[in-house]
């Protein structure tokens, strides 16, 4: 992977003080320069050439809005939208999905007895395609059922598009939500700047000392499933379960506290996942830009839970098989989203009997809630394997090292170095839960146009002085804890 | 401009309370470092005053289990070596160990670490602010790192060596040693090559020159493999600071049973018992002055 400016990486700092300067300096459309400009010296830092396709695909959808909003035949807008679609989904199948369906056209060809001769090509999957791809069919989707108005300003969409804080690995920001806060100037406010901070601290400390601690632990374990005891690989799933949220919150904490502090507001992205006592609310929970994207615009889509039980079993398989698809090219990420599809439905058939059944016997609330809790965590670390494994035959030797036990406390390696994870792990879900107590610093947050999510806040209502305690303590942690040899974010990947 | 004030105030309070906590963590941290059991704290700690010292990289770890080396000879035993130690690196850290302890009788030398480059410096970090000679060494490799130490001091103490000292405040760690084995069927690797990193000779000539000063027996002594061997094994020889004080003895190849080996590199604590009862018929782990009943050591 050549250098990029991630937000843990050496460029960044550097690249960030000189983009706020700039940024404050400067108002009305030169900032939307300013803005645009840093975005794709941002990009390019990774490779200029892609910079084109993030134009291409930006100049492509703008046009496509207009013309879409200018038109009335029901038809031409019909062709419209399937040009949009097309096109997004073409970069999308192309650059990383080519080989992945060649090859495995192949390996059927082959499993048939045809024996179909098969190069794959050397595509370099642009970064962040899956991210912006997603933004710019949301918007045409959006004008073409009149949801949206299309944007006549050619800067200001190019850059929602590219803004750099969330163009790489998300959140997705649909174009409802930024594109109305790029339509006027966002003056300096010292309470945002301390909130936005105090984000990007805390997602620092998710990704550099807890996510980047965890990493070569969890490795080791799936590069050599076979060398490893049951405990040490149920370890090494547990553990991955907190590194790829970790992960990703960290990354999505930076991106929202950075947008914050420039004055824009992304939303939520992760709202303390682990804690659901159902699928529904882990996906309520978990990623909820693509989360919430998937359910708007392919769930809904394909008849969401009109017309019958098998009809929304039927789409919820299919929004949680593509979903899986959306994550990578391999299909262990299908194997990943079809348990989360199955998951789904199973708590829509069982879940009407399991409350019938708890109020039957008075389990005490608390009790049923802990236990879904754990359950939903445990199927969730089910899943994780094949989201985690690079091959079928990979999971399935974690998933028989595990299920055949063998091997003892003993045999697990920097014991204590786990335990410093586990303690960092411990403290996160420490504070998590203490945010998650009801009733508590509840904020309500717009997540689409009329939709009110009542969601609890990430940056709870705390004084600047606590605050300031806050980002205090997550430096030393950073200090004392943090890995700073540039791992790159999990989601940079998709 | 009123919030950009209070933003300044604000961003120049959080760095202050950030350094002023740097400073008194990172103070309060070293001291608990200094007090563990780990063999780095008990060396900068001082009077470990061991008989036999052990020195190399994961293999002098592994083969010399400093436990069974005191029940064999009943003098005691400490042993130094850690994954990844150059001799360039053990320099610095043996001569730090003779500035703060008396001088052993003997240091046994793993010499097959000639071919590391001392990674294991990153992690000896914590104990630079204990060891001008670690310090300078660190500050070579990696001076922007080093850079950023300097300013923020509980970097120094970010390292896998210092959870391993908190592990280490009650019991020593000169028991740690790979106890799994190979699998049976395994089968022994071809002939190892095993060069000479650039330095290492050096380094290794000034360690013998500078324990033979102080009337320290050394003795280079090559560990199994379990392998066929190692192809280089005359020019390996051929590089050591040998005389006819310094001897090395050569096992590369005495065993021939995975159950004595955690890998093909390391032997475990099965495979090093063995090996020491072993070295101790051969006379090798015999002090100096020591009667051998007319048997010369195997060097």
């Amino acid at each position: 992977m050549p250098a990029s400016v991630l937000f843990n990486s050496f460029a960044f700092l550097i690249f960030l003080p000189i983009f706020l300067l700039f940024y404050w300096a400067t108002r009305g459309r030169v900032r939307l320069w300013v803005m645009l400009l840093s975005s794709i010296v941002f990009y390019a830092w990774w490779d200029w050439r892609f910079v084109f396709l993030l134009l291409f695909s930006s100049v492509v959808d703008y046009s496509l809005g207009i013309l879409l909003e200018n038109q009335q035949n029901d038809a031409t807008r019909k062709r419209l939208i399937v040009l949009s679609v097309a096109v997004n989904l073409g970069l999308l199948g192309f650059f990383k999905y080519f080989n992945f369906f060649a090859d495995s056209a192949a390996r059927i060809s082959q499993s048939l007895g045809l024996h179909v001769s098969y190069n794959a090509l050397k595509i370099v999957l642009p970064v962040g395609i899956s991210f912006y791809v997603f933004k710019t069919m949301s918007y045409t989707i959006d004008v073409y059922r009149r949801a949206e108005k299309a944007e006549r300003d050619l800067l200001k969409f190019t850059t929602f598009v590219v803004f750099f804080p969330e163009l790489v690995a998300g959140p997705i920001v649909r174009a409802s939500r930024m594109i109305p806060q790029l339509k006027h100037d966002h003056s300096f406010d010292y309470e945002r700047m301390v909130s936005g901070l105090t984000l990007i601290m805390a997602g620092y400390v998710r990704k550099v000392a807890i996510a980047d601690s965890i990493a070569p632990l969890v490795d080791v374990r799936f590069a050599h499933p076979e060398a490893h005891s049951t405990l040490s690989l149920l370890l090494g799933v547990y553990l991955y379960a907190f590194q790829i949220y970790c992960d990703f919150s960290g990354y999505s904490n930076i991106a929202i506290g950075l947008a914050r502090v420039l004055g824009f507001d992304f939303g939520v992205n992760f709202d303390r996942p682990y804690f659901s006592r159902g699928f529904s609310e882990f996906w309520t929970r978990w990623h909820i830009s693509l989360s919430s994207w998937l359910r708007d615009y392919l769930y809904v889509s394909l008849g969401g839970n009109r017309g019958g039980a098998w009809r929304t079993y039927r789409n919820l398989m299919l929004t949680m098989l593509l979903g899986g698809l959306w994550h990578g090219a391999n299909w262990t990420f299908v194997a990943w989203g079809a348990l989360h599809g199955g998951y789904l439905v199973a708590q829509r058939w069982i879940g009407p009997w399991y409350q019938r059944a708890i109020r039957a016997v008075r389990v005490p609330a608390l009790v049923s809630h802990a236990f879904l809790v754990l359950l939903v965590f445990h199927l969730t670390c089910f899943a994780w394997i094949f989201f985690r494994s690079p091959s079928f035959s990979v999971a399935w030797q974690v998933l028989s090292g595990i299920t055949h036990v063998h091997g003892s406390l003993l045999d697990i390696d920097n014991r204590w170095r786990i335990l410093k994870c586990v303690l960092l792990i411990a403290a996160l879900c420490a504070i998590e839960a203490a945010t998650f107590l009801p009733k508590r610093r509840k904020a309500v947050i717009a997540v689409e146009p009329g939709e009110q999510v009542t969601v609890s806040a990430h940056a709870p209502q705390f004084s600047t002085a606590q605050r300031l305690a806050f980002c205090a303590a997550c430096a030393w942690v950073l200090l004392l804890f943090g890995t700073f040899s540039g791992i790159n974010f999990i989601y940079f990947q998709f | 401009m009123r919030d950009a004030r209070k933003a300044l105030l604000w961003l120049a309070t959080l760095l202050f309370v950030v350094m002023a906590g740097d400073r008194l963590l990172s103070w309060m941290l070293a001291r608990v470092l200094v007090r563990s059991q780990f063999r780095y704290s008990q060396l900068y700690r001082g009077g470990t005053n061991a008989d036999i010292l052990i020195m190399g990289d994961s293999r002098g770890v592994n083969s010399f289990y400093a436990p069974a080396i005191e029940e064999l000879t009943g003098k005691k035993a400490f042993n130094l070596s850690y994954n990844s130690m150059s001799p360039v690196v053990a320099e610095a850290l043996l001569l730090d160990y003779l500035d703060r302890n008396r001088p052993p009788k003997m240091v046994i030398f793993e010499p097959t670490c000639v071919m590391v480059d001392g990674a294991v410096l990153t992690e000896l970090r914590p104990f630079a602010t204990l060891s001008p000679r670690l310090m300078a060494l660190y500050q070579e490799r990696h001076p922007d790192a080093a850079r950023m130490e300097k300013i923020f001091h509980l970097l120094l103490l970010n390292t896998g060596f210092f959870v391993d000292a908190l592990h280490y405040m009650r019991q020593s760690d000169q028991d740690w040693i790979m106890r799994g084995s190979l699998p049976e069927t395994s089968e022994p690797e071809g002939k190892r090559v095993v060069p000479f990193l650039p330095g290492n000779r050096e380094a290794l000539q000034r360690i013998v020159t500078a324990l033979r000063r102080r009337g320290v027996e050394v003795r280079f002594v090559i560990a199994p493999y379990y392998a066929k061997g190692i192809e280089n094994l005359p020019q390996l020889i051929a590089g050591l600071p040998l005389d006819d004080h310094v001897r090395v003895a050569t096992y590369d190849t005495v065993f021939h049973d995975p159950a004595l080996f955690a890998d093909h590199v390391h032997l475990n604590e099965k495979g090093s018992r063995e090996f020491l009862a072993m070295l101790r018929r051969d006379g090798v782990l015999a002090l100096p002055g020591e009667g051998m009943g007319g048997q010369r050591p195997r060097l």
